[in-house]
């Protein structure tokens, strides 16, 4: 049977969990799963994979898409080459990825949601969610995919009762690219991960002049105010307020999305909200398809309703 | 420093509404406005403030029908000194493609730079992979998901990359190399539509794409359209905004989040 290559996606000696999309995806294609690691203590369930291979090395240098590829060449002169190479559609994932479908100069899909096996299709998003492709490989050969996380966990059935463990070793090394160190955000005055109530306010929003009006929306309705990455890419409201992948990640009891419009990186930060009300006047946003409550209108009328409301007028 | 930046002409899709044609074949488009790709404005600008703190130039490079040349134009007016178009009428949808023809172009011209810049991955099909697939067929160094530049030297640059939950990491990467740029690493400038009729008067070099495609063919194709799996959906709440808001503070109550 031919397999899956898996690179695992790991952090500061972490074995993330969207790894198990990896295993499943090799399940739903009906290959084994290979899954490749840094050495260093993870903590994994070895019995989803046909084999470990253990590259000798650490997991900077690992994640360093310039050593991987030395290393893949390894482990295809070891075991030819693979059905796919899959990793995760995360940061190191979009990094290694396109990297080694170059060097190889193989065929990539990336943060592919959906397979078809029986038709060999890649279901992957365009225009932020708003349409999905249907993406074929023109020729069978091997190729690279990124997998959006959370897509295919679910489809994980089949279980090893003897992984076998080998080493990867003897590949070239590089100092053109070198992993310095890790800078974490600096302290935050507010925690968006602590509140019950979130009104986070998207690209929607238009000026920064509109600003201080959601802030006293919130003020007023013991909310905190978050929001989406154009915001406080513009400055608009500090980083700390970012939800979403590359911010954070909320559980609130309510999260009023206002002017929003569901792009994945964002809704992996907030799907988990109790209830969520979405405010946006397109219809199609798909940050309805998430939504407990939808309204389709415009959110600075909702605002000024709201406000008014609140103050008893 | 000779920064080289990829620039792409993208239609804005989020606040429309976009409709599939017939079964599936399509995705009409045909409304949309037209703009610079978000992550390539940051990535210009990065090359801008660059070499204007240490002098050198930017070109920007556009694959594209003829249309695409106005993102040349506002790249000129934001600060580029020349602007290339790799003129291709039809869209080519396979981002291996496009990476490949860029990488063509520059190697058969002899185009000479220190660094390419390019935006993290396009607004359209979000393949995020042109960066990264250029640089490997460059042999070149890469760093994606760049959310800041510390320091450039004659051989190096330092570099910090995003990563998750605002995580990030600093990496020390040889010039010349190949950086994708993340958006909020800087802002953009305000562009007027008097600078980009100033920009126009400057000669943009357009290329005939075909002339470096010798050998090339598309690695995947979109066979099929659809609209995204529909869930369960949500309560829609009153299109009357008076009613909407009372809506709204009766769930908050209800969940407790207000009184
Ligand atoms: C590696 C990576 C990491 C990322 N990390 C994050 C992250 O952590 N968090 C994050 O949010 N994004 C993140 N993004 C960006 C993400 O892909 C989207 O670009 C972003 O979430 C879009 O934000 P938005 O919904 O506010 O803006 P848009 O997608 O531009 O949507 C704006 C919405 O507002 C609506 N609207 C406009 N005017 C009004 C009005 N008056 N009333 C009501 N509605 C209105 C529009 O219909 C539209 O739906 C990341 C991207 C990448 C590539």
């Amino acid at each position: 049977m031919s397999y899956g290559l898996l690179i695992a996606d790991v952090r500061r000696n972490v074995f993330q969990e969207r790894n198990l999309d990896l295993v499943g995806f090799c399940n739903l294609a009906g290959i084994d799963p290979y899954l490749l690691l840094p050495k260093g203590e993870y903590e994994i369930e070895s019995s989803l994979f046909k084999k470990v291979l253990i590259a000798d090395v650490d997991e900077d240098r690992f994640l360093n898409p310039l050593i991987m590829v030395h290393i893949l060449e390894k482990v295809i002169e070891r075991f030819k080459e693979p059905f796919a190479i899959v990793l995760s559609a995360s940061a190191s994932g979009m990094e290694i990825a396109p990297y080694v479908a170059g060097y190889f100069k193989v065929p990539i899909v990336t943060d592919v949601a959906d397979y078809d096996k029986d038709s060999k299709v890649f279901f992957k998003s365009y225009y932020s969610d708003k349409v999905f492709a249907h993406v074929k490989l023109k020729e069978e050969k091997f190729y690279v995919l990124t997998l959006r996380s959370g897509s295919f966990k679910d489809h994980i059935k089949s279980r090893y009762e003897e992984t076998s463990q080998e080493i990867i070793d003897g590949f070239a090394d590089t100092d053109k690219r070198i992993f310095l160190g890790y800078l974490e955000e600096e302290k935050e005055e507010v925690d968006i991960t602590k509140a019950d109530f979130l009104i986070s306010i998207g690209r929607g929003v238009g000026k920064k002049e509109e600003i201080p009006l959601y802030e006293e929306l919130a003020l007023r309705l013991r909310a905190t105010l978050s929001a989406s990455r154009p915001v406080i890419d513009k400055l608009w409201l500090p980083k700390e307020r970012q939800v979403g992948t590359s911010g954070k990640t909320v559980k609130p009891k309510v999260y009023l999305a206002m002017g929003i419009s569901g792009a994945f990186q964002h809704i992996q930060g907030m799907k988990d909200s109790e209830c969520i009300i979405a405010v946006n006047k397109d219809p199609d946003a798909p940050i309805f398809q998430y939504a407990h409550y939808a309204i389709v209108g415009d959110m600075h009328r909702i605002r000024d309703r709201l406000l008014e409301i609140l103050k008893g007028s | 420093m000779n920064i080289l930046v990829f620039v792409k002409r993208v239609q804005a899709a989020q606040e429309e509404e976009l409709r599939i044609v017939g079964d599936g074949e399509r995705v009409d488009l045909s409304k949309l406005p037209y703009k610079i790709n978000d992550w390539d404005n940051y990535a210009l600008e990065e090359a801008c403030r660059t070499v204007e703190k240490l002098g050198g130039q930017v070109t920007a490079i556009t694959i594209g029908d003829k249309e695409a040349d106005e993102v040349l134009r506002r790249s000129l007016a934001m600060g580029a000194k020349d602007g290339l178009l790799l003129e291709k009428p039809e869209t080519l949808l396979d981002p291996v493609i496009r990476a490949s023809l860029a990488y063509n172009f520059l190697t058969k011209e002899k185009i000479k730079f220190d660094v390419i810049l390019t935006g993290v991955q396009a607004e359209d099909d979000q393949y995020g992979v042109f960066g990264g697939y250029l640089a490997a067929l460059l042999s070149l160094p890469y760093v994606s998901l760049v959310c800041g530049i510390e320091e450039w030297s004659g051989s190096y640059a330092v570099v910090r990359r995003e990563l998750e939950g605002g995580l990030m990491e600093r990496v020390k990467v040889d010039v010349p190399c190949v950086l994708s740029i993340q958006t909020g690493i800087n802002e953009p400038r305000y562009v007027s539509i008097m600078g980009i009729r100033k920009a126009s008067q400057i000669q943009r070099k357009v290329y005939d794409a075909h002339q470096y495609m010798d050998g090339l063919s598309a690695t995947i194709e979109v066979i099929k359209w659809s609209y995204p799996p529909r869930k369960e959906g949500a309560t829609l709440l009153s299109s009357d905004i008076d009613t909407a808001c009372r809506e709204i503070l009766n769930i908050l109550r209800e969940k407790g989040v207000y009184q």
